[in-house]
């Protein structure tokens, strides 16, 4: 479904990303981990569009179609969806109201008609369910006031919404208390089908305990140097990254 | 690759105005140049009685005296007041019984404003009154209304038809003097529309006027004057909107609202005049002088959105004379390429335990100056006065500005006064956030706007505010982005 | 209005001289009709005939004048007397800095240099400071070389006599602040006798890069004394500049506080109290000139109105078009004590640049009863009561102040003010 050929990313002139090259299969759950400003947040905006990374080198394909020189909006099309690390405050805009949005531009951009009224409640009341999110928590201003879990809850309230292709969770699990993250990750289970893949980027094994990866890669210095199975992030877990940073300089 | 906000930016400029367009109606205009003869000249073409022409001719004796105000942060050239013709008024009929009458050209016109009379009569009840080039030519739903006693015309029938409370009542909220634009309006205004409420009565619709200048080298001066009388309710909508022309039209229309005791009045404009081209030709100059009197427990609550002229001159405001009495101003002012805007809200308390709201929302974009500016008076005798005043601005690129003019002048050791105000831009971040979830960038910064407006927005009623929305988007299509 | 004094033709100046004259006759003082100033009145001041330097000259023993001095701690010491420079009371310097006189800035060949680069470079044109220009000839004269920190803070006092009753003293500072250069200012107008004085002040600071001055203010001057202090300050990049005016005594006291921000990634600090009775009337007047990206400004104003007193804040923040990053946050809060006294507050932000973040606050209320209430059922006394919340309510300006005795006296002016006898230290 994915397919990442040796990409090479920068910001401000810095190299960021030096040649990754990643494959993801429908159905799959990827756990990209790394120790922090090891690239694992860039790769993220990278694939999703953020236009303050310039891609100086490689590919991203999604289903046989390059990326590289779409727009977020089109990327989201697409099928593409992140869960952001830092969620955005937009004043003034409800939940429900930036997600009818979402959805019907969405659905505009793929030649669908808009999704009625009665649908969209419809699946506003069952997702909101799945994720045990209080149907007064729709009608606030989008992530204004929100604290860290109710903000990584909306996200994944959003990917529940959207229904991507791939989703990619950025740090999801950080600000998130034991409960919140049974929650999360139930929810990201359940919405799991042989038709979509995810990736889930995150500095601690914790969450990859309740959403289990079929594989696991290490990012260092803007480099996969490692992968592996389930395993790897326990011994990650365990040893911490030195052992890698080492074997990687070997 | 995405829509950058450069881009926008020119596809706003480019945008035409969607409701310039003219409608070929014969008029009656009159030769241009303002003296007393043109003066008696209106009153006598309306048909009014002596007392009117006198309350006329005085206003424009104290006017020749007075000078143009400059203290407004806005520039423009001077109109010519004696380049303009002071009475246009459609010829074919001057006045219409039902709406089969109507010149179906004229209601074509109400068609593609999208407000089709036929249509509101149906869905939204609301009564309309539409002056045209300063003339009523129709008021709907007179019959309902008038089995509640409510009087809703054109100000020329009220002359005629209720000289008594006209006479009671015109110019005791603003007075002839009271400045420049009101005395020259007072002088020569030609229509515009009149309410009564009578006491205990709940307006049962909205009742509506839509103000449209039509003819070139035209001024439009209407007069509206709205009374509620004791314990009654009211809620009006008032719409502009004007042909493009590339001169500038001057409107200095003048609105009284007197509020009784316990009655409430909610005044809701949405004003969009030509606003002028890109390079910021033509457009309408829009001096305005609206004020309202509350009474014991009486309430105002002004409403506008402003999209529209090219430079704005206007304070919308409340006289909390009574005690108790309550005023509201909610506002969004939205300026594009060369427009300027300078308007706010003036609250003044007299009365014990009067209590105003200030929300100002201002958006600027392209070239444009948009000002807030208010004043909170306190008076000595007025304990336990609060106001809260809230005023924020958001700027699109780095050629316009946006400006916060708040006077706030306090004689009362009980009252209590907070204003705030904040300027901010829209985030890259928050645009990137929508893209994200499929949303372009031209979108993203409507449901922004949307969001930052809406405290506003959710004041209008029903019927405006899903037009106020299209409004504010189209301003945006084409102007902030 | 004619001025009996003559002006030294040959002087270096003369030219500013001249031109600030011609200036001044054509603007004149200002009117209630300028929207600067709206709510401010000079009308009752100005008398047909003033001069504006004394026919006699006053002298004094520092034992009468020593408590308007902060004399617990070391400082350096420029006094004068009705305008005119008293050496006995005064400690200058030229070791390693210039802590001395504009006269001798204005004369000396060695300060040619920097009287040209500064001296009236960054006061604005208007009437009361070309009336200052024009006759400026003495003063504060504080030069602080590149990298020096000043030991102990500089003490300007402006003593008035009264005896003269249509006497304008137009004193001048000028205050150079070299790159790396710290320093602490205190500066005083005091009139010691119960008659009417007038002073005209201008003061100019220049902050040069990384420069930090602290400048305070007091002003708590006689019931007739009137004091206009116009006080300019341009900053280069990297530095840091506050103000602290505190005004609580004197009859008329017009505050112009104006800063342009000439560098990048620089602050600008203003703040004040103002505690006003007996038909006073304190009009503060800001600008903060944002003009370069990335720089911020701060301005907290705490004001507490009684006895047919007036207070006026008129604060102003203005981001050009290139200042973008910009940070201004001005906030005024104000207490009436009683229904006679009035005040007028206009806040202003007027801005070019859309990546800022400004905000101002300006808020006019009471003393919150419960709090009284509370405090009083512990058994403070109503008096002392109010007093300590009055304090509560302008203590975070007084936070900020490096100066501890300064502190401390700040205190006990206010204790003074309000009629209690409490430190405060709670």
């Amino acid at each position: 479904m994915l397919k990442i050929k040796n990409l090479h990313a920068s910001v401000e002139g810095k190299e960021i990303l030096k040649g990754i090259n990643l494959e993801v299969n429908p159905g799959e759950v990827h756990a990209i981990m790394g120790p922090n400003g090891s690239g694992k947040s860039t790769l993220a905006s990278v694939i999703a569009g953020n236009e303050d990374f310039e891609i100086t080198d490689g590919s991203i394909e999604l289903e046989g179609e390059e990326l590289n020189e779409m727009a977020p909006e089109e990327r989201a099309h697409q099928g593409v969806f992140l869960s952001f690390q830092y969620p955005v405050e937009i004043p003034g805009v409800t939940v429900t109201n930036f997600m009818k949005t979402a959805i019907n531009e969405t659905r505009k951009a793929r030649g669908q008609e808009e999704m009625p009224a009665n649908e969209m409640l419809k699946k506003i009341r069952e997702k909101s369910e799945l994720l045990e999110i209080d149907r007064k928590f729709l009608s606030r201003s989008l992530n204004e006031g929100f604290s860290g879990g109710e903000k990584k809850r909306n996200e994944i309230f959003q990917l529940a919404m959207m229904e991507p292709k791939l989703a990619i969770l950025d740090e999801t699990d950080s600000g998130l208390d034991i409960d919140a993250l049974k929650i999360v990750a139930n929810g990201v289970n359940r919405l799991k089908t042989d038709k979509n893949a995810t990736i889930v980027i995150t500095h601690y094994q914790r969450l990859l305990d309740y959403i289990i990866p079929d594989h696991v890669h290490v990012l260092l210095n803007g480099k996969i140097v490692k992968s592996g199975g389930k395993e790897l992030a326990l011994e990650l877990e365990e040893k911490g990254y030195d052992w890698i940073k080492q074997e990687a300089a070997v | 690759m995405a829509y950058t906000e450069e881009e926008l930016k020119k596809e706003l400029e480019t945008k035409e105005y969607e409701y310039g367009f003219y409608t070929d109606i014969e008029s009656d205009t009159f030769p241009v140049g303002l003296n007393e003869d043109i003066v008696r000249a209106i009153s006598m073409k309306k048909e009014e009685p002596e007392w009117m022409t006198e309350w006329r001719l005085e206003a424009f004796r104290v006017w020749k005296e007075m000078e143009e105000p400059e203290w407004a942060n806005v520039k423009y050239k001077k109109p010519d007041f004696q380049a303009i013709s002071y009475y246009s008024a459609p010829m074919n009929k001057p006045k219409y019984d039902s709406l089969d009458e109507v010149d179906p050209e004229l209601l074509d016109t109400f068609k593609r404003l999208g407000i089709s009379l036929e249509e509101q009569k149906k869905l939204a009840g609301v009564a309309v009154d539409v002056v045209m080039d300063s003339v009523s030519v129709a008021t709907t739903f007179k019959k309902t209304l008038a089995e509640k006693g409510i009087i809703f015309c054109s100000i020329s029938e009220a002359i005629k038809e209720h000289p008594e409370l006209v006479k009671k009542y015109i110019g005791s909220v603003v007075p002839r003097k009271d400045n420049f634009y009101a005395a020259l309006n007072s002088a020569v205004f030609s229509d515009g529309s009149f309410c009564y409420i009578p006491k205990g009565v709940r307006c049962p619709m909205e009742l509506s006027t839509y103000f449209r200048i039509n003819q070139a080298g035209t001024g439009q001066f209407e007069r509206t004057l709205v009374i509620a009388d004791e314990g009654s309710y009211v809620s009006y909508l008032e719409g502009c909107t004007a042909p493009m022309r590339d001169e500038n039209q001057l409107h200095a229309a003048v609105v009284e609202l007197i509020a009784l005791d316990d009655a409430e009045i909610k005044y809701s404009t949405v004003q969009n005049w030509f606003p002028g081209d890109k390079e910021g030709k033509g457009g309408v100059f829009n001096f305005v002088t609206k004020r309202g009197l509350c009474e014991t427990n009486a309430k105002i609550s002004w409403t506008q959105v402003e999209t529209g002229s090219a430079v704005t001159w206007k304070y919308p405001s409340c006289v909390l004379k009574g005690d108790n009495s309550i005023g509201e101003f909610y506002s969004i002012a939205v300026t594009n390429n060369y427009q300027q805007a300078d308007t706010g809200t003036k609250m003044i308390h007299l009365g014990r335990n009067t209590r105003s709201t200030i929300i100002s929302k201002g958006i600027s974009a392209g070239k444009s100056q948009n000002s807030y500016r208010g004043l909170v008076q306190i008076n000595s005798r007025a304990e336990n006065a609060r106001n809260f005043s809230q005023c924020d601005s958001l700027l699109m690129g780095n050629e316009c500005g946006a400006h916060t003019f708040p006077y706030i002048e306090a004689k009362n050791k009980t009252s209590q006064v907070e204003h705030e105000a904040t300027t901010s831009k829209i985030g890259e971040d928050q645009i990137f956030y929508c893209n994200q979830r499929g949303i372009d960038t031209e979108k993203a910064i409507a449901l922004i706007v949307n969001g930052f407006s809406k405290e506003v927005l959710n004041k209008l009623p029903m019927e405006f505010a899903v037009e106020a929305q299209k409004l504010l988007e189209i301003s945006l299509e084409g102007s902030v982005g | 209005m004619a001025f009996e004094n003559t002006v030294d033709v040959n002087h270096p100046v003369h030219e500013v001289r001249s031109e600030a004259i011609k200036n001044f006759e054509n603007l004149g003082f200002p009117s209630k009709k300028m929207e600067e100033w709206k709510y401010t009145s000079l009308k009752s001041l100005l008398k047909s005939d003033m001069s504006v330097f004394p026919k006699k000259e006053s002298n004094l023993d520092y034992k009468d004048v020593k408590q308007y001095f902060i004399h617990e701690i070391e400082s350096y010491k420029i006094v004068f007397i009705d305008g005119v420079y008293s050496s006995h009371l005064s400690e200058t310097s030229h070791e390693g800095l210039d802590v001395c006189l504009m006269s001798a800035a204005l004369s000396k060949p060695k300060y040619r240099l920097l009287i040209e680069n500064y001296f009236n470079k960054i006061a604005v044109r208007d009437g009361l400071t070309s009336l200052n220009t024009a006759f400026s000839k003495e003063g504060a004269f504080i030069n602080i070389p590149r990298g020096v920190v000043v030991e102990k803070p500089i003490q300007i006092l402006h003593f008035s006599t009264g005896m003269e009753s249509s006497l304008m003293t137009q004193p001048r500072n000028l205050i150079v602040v070299g790159e790396n250069a710290h320093v602490q200012i205190i500066e005083r107008h005091q009139s010691l006798t119960d008659n009417p004085t007038l002073t005209n002040s201008v003061t100019e600071i220049f902050a040069n890069k990384r420069g930090i001055v602290d400048y305070y203010k007091i002003q708590n001057d006689k019931d007739a004394a009137s004091l206009i202090d116009n006080t300019y300050i341009s900053q280069q990049r990297n530095s840091h500049v506050s103000v602290h005016t505190f005004s609580l005594g004197g009859k008329l006291t017009r505050n112009n506080l104006q800063f342009f921000q000439k560098g990048e990634y620089l602050d600008s600090t203003l703040k004040g109290i103002t505690i006003t009775d007996k038909k006073q009337h304190v009009d503060h007047s800001t600008l903060v000139h944002h003009a370069q990206p990335n720089c911020e400004s701060h301005q907290d104003y705490k004001g507490i109105y009684a006895d047919k007193s007036t207070g006026v804040f008129n604060g102003r923040i203005v981001v050009e078009k290139e200042a973008q990053k910009t940070n201004g946050f001005q906030q005024s809060n104000n207490i009436l004590l009683d229904d006679t006294a009035t005040i007028n507050a206009k806040p202003q932000l007027e801005i070019f640049a859309d990546d800022v973040r400004c905000s101002h606050g300006c808020t006019i209320g009471q003393l919150d009863d419960e709090a009284l209430l509370y405090l009083r059922s512990r058994g403070i006394p109503k008096k002392e009561a109010t007093a300590l919340l009055m304090f509560g309510f302008a203590n975070n300006v007084l936070e900020s102040v490096k100066i501890p005795e300064l502190k401390q006296r700040i205190t006990r002016l206010i204790a003074d003010k309000l009629g209690v006898n409490l430190g405060f230290d709670l």
